[in-house]
């Protein structure tokens, strides 16, 4: 089982997918936001991050740059709340583009998540 | 003395031959004659004399002469002595006088012969003629034309006074040579004139042949010359005579002519250069009629002058759709100006979409016109272009607000897919977690009908009328769906301030004109930066509102503020042309401005934008604030 950063602004949101992955038996750490969680990275120790893109402060795709400016090469699933076809949203294409290693659209379903964590957590 | 001379011959003999001779002589004369000794006093005359004596007749011998022969006596004395020579008027008639000395070998002593001859016939044939060149003389002063002759052996010339007038000279300082003249003749002409010169010198009579003379004052007047030659007895020209004339203001309305034609010309070939149909229309008559209309007139409605004079204006007029050409007449019947968008028809049966300009031509201002210049254009494709352009700015504004829209839902939607997921697994096992899904579940649920109340709002206050609406809540209801579709590092900054205020607008058009301007505020930062959004009361003073043609009061002002890129002067003239963009392909259209624009002078306000390279953009949406004259204030959930 996995230890998992969870960067979501959103309360329902960042709720609903904790119990997902903890039901799954993951362990969750919250972060509200992009610069949030890179101090949480950098005190602690995950195998993967789940990364809303819209919040404040620091975006999820800011979020991704700055890791792998770093060299950072942990997993990243993102989820994303905008329509995979939705014109001028600013979204999934960037994230794929900045290192994510899956997308998500929301909403999604307990099994669709697991499977993304999954199979973002085989590809390190 | 001769005593008993007398001139009747039925008085006694004559003493001797001397003395019948010399009254032969005296009565064979043509004219009238008498005789006087050395102290005046009659010794002799002839018949012709009577009348000249006066009354006495006979009694005169001896006597001194009265009448007529005394006044020629004492003239003749008092001029030369014994001889004379003299006219003189006497009468109503005039009188050749002429007196002489002889001597009488009878009396020994001088006499004196006084003959006087009538003239008068000769001497009024002499006043005729001078009369008449009188006459000449003012005749070719009156035509300006100096007459002259040149002698060709000595190069003297006669000049009338006129011809020194022509030339600026006096009789007195001007010294006739063929020399002094030709540096009259101006330097440009001189060749010119010198072929005059050897032309009349061989002989050949000169028509109206022209140069300039500079006077000296500087002056260069322009001169006709006609001349004949005079040929001698052997055939050999010797002088030549002729007439000269200043044409100076003939030349002058000449050139003027050729340059009015020349203009003429030039308009012309302008006119028919024209990209825009000109026409210039008359309206004397009852219809309207073509004067004039330019090569580009001709090919948009395939007529020509000719044909449109023919038809009238009623030619353009299609059968149906013609109701546009009404205005047109209007403007002409009421000698006003306007312009127009009609369908107009072809010759050809066709008809385009048109852009008609109308501007009366008056002589004078405010008096009314009759002839009129019409412009015509074909906005056929303006118009195509212009509404497939709306309708992708009108698919793209919706794609946004889609985006927007949809990413609100998606976020609800999650929670309570995944918390009825896992509820329904564990609601037998943990009663109490899934009563904690439940409420999420239910909060996010309302949150979407909130947002979807919100989107159907939007869609049910799409009217075409204005209303009063509480323009803080619209501005912000369309900063709510704009939020997401920005890119993240872009920030929006709300000053809300005017919470309460009713303004004048359509909703729709409210978060058009919030999304035009906030789009482009984020676009001209290079993906970060902050876009203010602020919303309060301004009170116009007379000559802030005059700047922005609006009344003066209280006005709502929306600003949105960005510190992106700006714009020069140039960009900033041309920012309310529709599809005019400076952004790349693809990126925008080039009519969110201009439809911002029209939308608040639709509304009654404006939109000014103030500009600076680098430092950013500020735009200002004046809007019309509700006043209780407003129609019905509408209270919108």
């Amino acid at each position: 089982m996995a230890n998992i950063l969870l960067v979501e602004d959103s309360p329902e949101v960042s709720m609903s997918v904790r119990e997902i992955l903890e039901s799954a038996g993951h362990t969750i750490e919250d972060a509200v936001s992009g610069k949030d969680a890179l101090q949480r990275l950098s005190a602690g120790s995950f195998d993967i991050i789940v990364s809303d893109i819209w919040m404040p402060e620091m975006d999820g795709i800011a979020l991704l740059k700055e890791i792998r400016g770093a060299g950072n090469n942990i997993p990243v699933v993102v989820i994303s709340g905008g329509a995979p076809n939705a014109p001028l949203t600013y979204t999934a294409p960037l994230a794929a583009t900045f290192g994510a290693n899956v997308v998500v659209y929301k909403p999604f379903e307990k099994a669709e998540l697991l499977t993304a964590v999954a199979s973002a957590l085989s590809d390190s | 003395m001769i005593p008993n001379f007398e001139v009747d011959g039925s008085k006694p003999a004559p003493q001797d031959l001397a003395t019948l001779n010399a009254q032969i002589l005296l009565d064979s004369a043509p004219a009238a004659t008498i005789v006087v000794d050395h102290a005046g006093k009659v010794v002799g005359y002839n018949t012709l004399a009577n009348a000249l004596l006066g009354e006495r007749g006979a009694d005169v011998i001896g006597q001194h002469p009265t009448g007529a022969f005394g006044i020629f006596l004492e003239r003749a004395r008092r001029a030369g002595g014994m001889s004379a020579h003299f006219e003189h008027y006497f009468d109503h008639a005039w009188y050749a006088v002429v007196a002489f000395p002889v001597q009488s070998s009878g009396v020994g002593a001088s006499l004196q012969v006084i003959v006087a001859a009538d003239v008068t016939d000769a001497k009024n044939a002499e006043f005729a003629i001078r009369e008449s060149e009188g006459r000449l003389e003012e005749a070719t002063r009156i035509a300006r034309l100096g007459t002259y002759k040149l002698f060709w052996d000595t190069g003297s010339a006669q000049w009338s006074p006129h011809m020194y007038v022509l030339h600026g000279l006096t009789p007195d300082t001007h010294a006739h040579s063929a020399e002094s003249y030709r540096r009259l003749v101006h330097p440009e002409d001189r060749e010119a004139y010198d072929r005059i010169l050897e032309d009349q010198l061989s002989g050949k009579h000169i028509r109206a042949a022209e140069y300039r003379i500079v006077r000296k004052d500087g002056a260069v007047r322009w001169l006709r010359l006609d001349g004949r030659v005079l040929f001698d007895a052997e055939g050999e020209p010797y002088a030549s005579f002729g007439t000269c004339q200043d044409v100076t203001e003939g030349k002058q309305r000449e050139q003027e002519l050729k340059n009015l034609l020349r203009r003429n010309t030039i308009l012309y070939e302008a006119l028919d250069a024209s990209p825009i149909g000109v026409a210039v229309v008359t309206t004397d008559g009852d219809i309207p009629d073509f004067f004039y209309v330019n090569a580009e007139f001709e090919n948009l409605t395939r007529h020509n002058t000719s044909s449109l004079s023919e038809a009238g204006i009623h030619a353009l007029r299609p059968a149906d759709e013609g109701d546009g050409w009404d205005d047109v007449l209007d403007a002409l019947s009421s000698s006003s100006s306007g312009a127009f968008e009609l369908t107009c028809a072809r010759r050809n049966g066709d008809s385009f979409i048109a852009h008609v300009e109308v501007a009366p031509v008056r002589d004078h201002p405010g008096q009314v016109a009759n002839v009129f210049v019409l412009n015509l254009r074909d906005i056929t494709i303006d118009r195509q272009r212009a509404e497939a352009l709306l309708q992708s700015q009108k698919m793209e504004a919706l794609g946004q607000l889609s985006g927007g829209v949809a990413h609100e839902i998606n976020n609800l939607l999650q929670p309570i897919l995944a918390l009825s997921e896992l509820g329904a697994e564990i609601a037998d096992t943990n009663p109490e977690k899934v009563r904690k899904y439940f409420d999420v579940i239910s909060s996010s649920g309302r949150k979407a009908r909130d947002i979807v109340r919100q989107v159907l709002t939007f869609a049910r206050r799409d009217a075409p009328q204005l209303a009063p609406y509480p323009i803080a809540s619209l501005v912000g209801d369309a900063l709510d769906l704009l939020q997401s579709s920005l890119p993240p590092e872009i920030k929006l900054e709300r000053h809300i301030d005017v919470v309460d205020i009713q303004a004048v607008v359509n909703s729709t058009q409210v978060s058009q004109i919030v999304l035009n301007l906030v789009k482009n505020g984020a676009d001209s930062m290079d993906g970060s930066g902050t876009v203010s959004v602020s919303l309060d009361c301004v009170d116009l003073s007379e000559p802030a509102a005059a700047a922005l043609t609006l009344s003066p009061g209280q006005w709502v002002v929306l600003r949105v503020v960005d510190g992106g890129c700006g714009m020069d002067a140039y960009t900033l003239s041309r920012i309310f042309e529709p599809f005019y963009t400076t952004k790349l392909a693809g990126k925008g259209t080039g009519l969110g401005l201009s439809v911002a624009y029209s939308i608040a002078t639709g509304w009654g306000g404006t939109l000014s934008i103030e500009s600076e390279v680098d430092k950013g953009t500020s735009a200002m949406v004046y809007i019309p604030i509700a006043t209780r004259e407003s129609p019905s204030i509408r209270k919108l959930g």
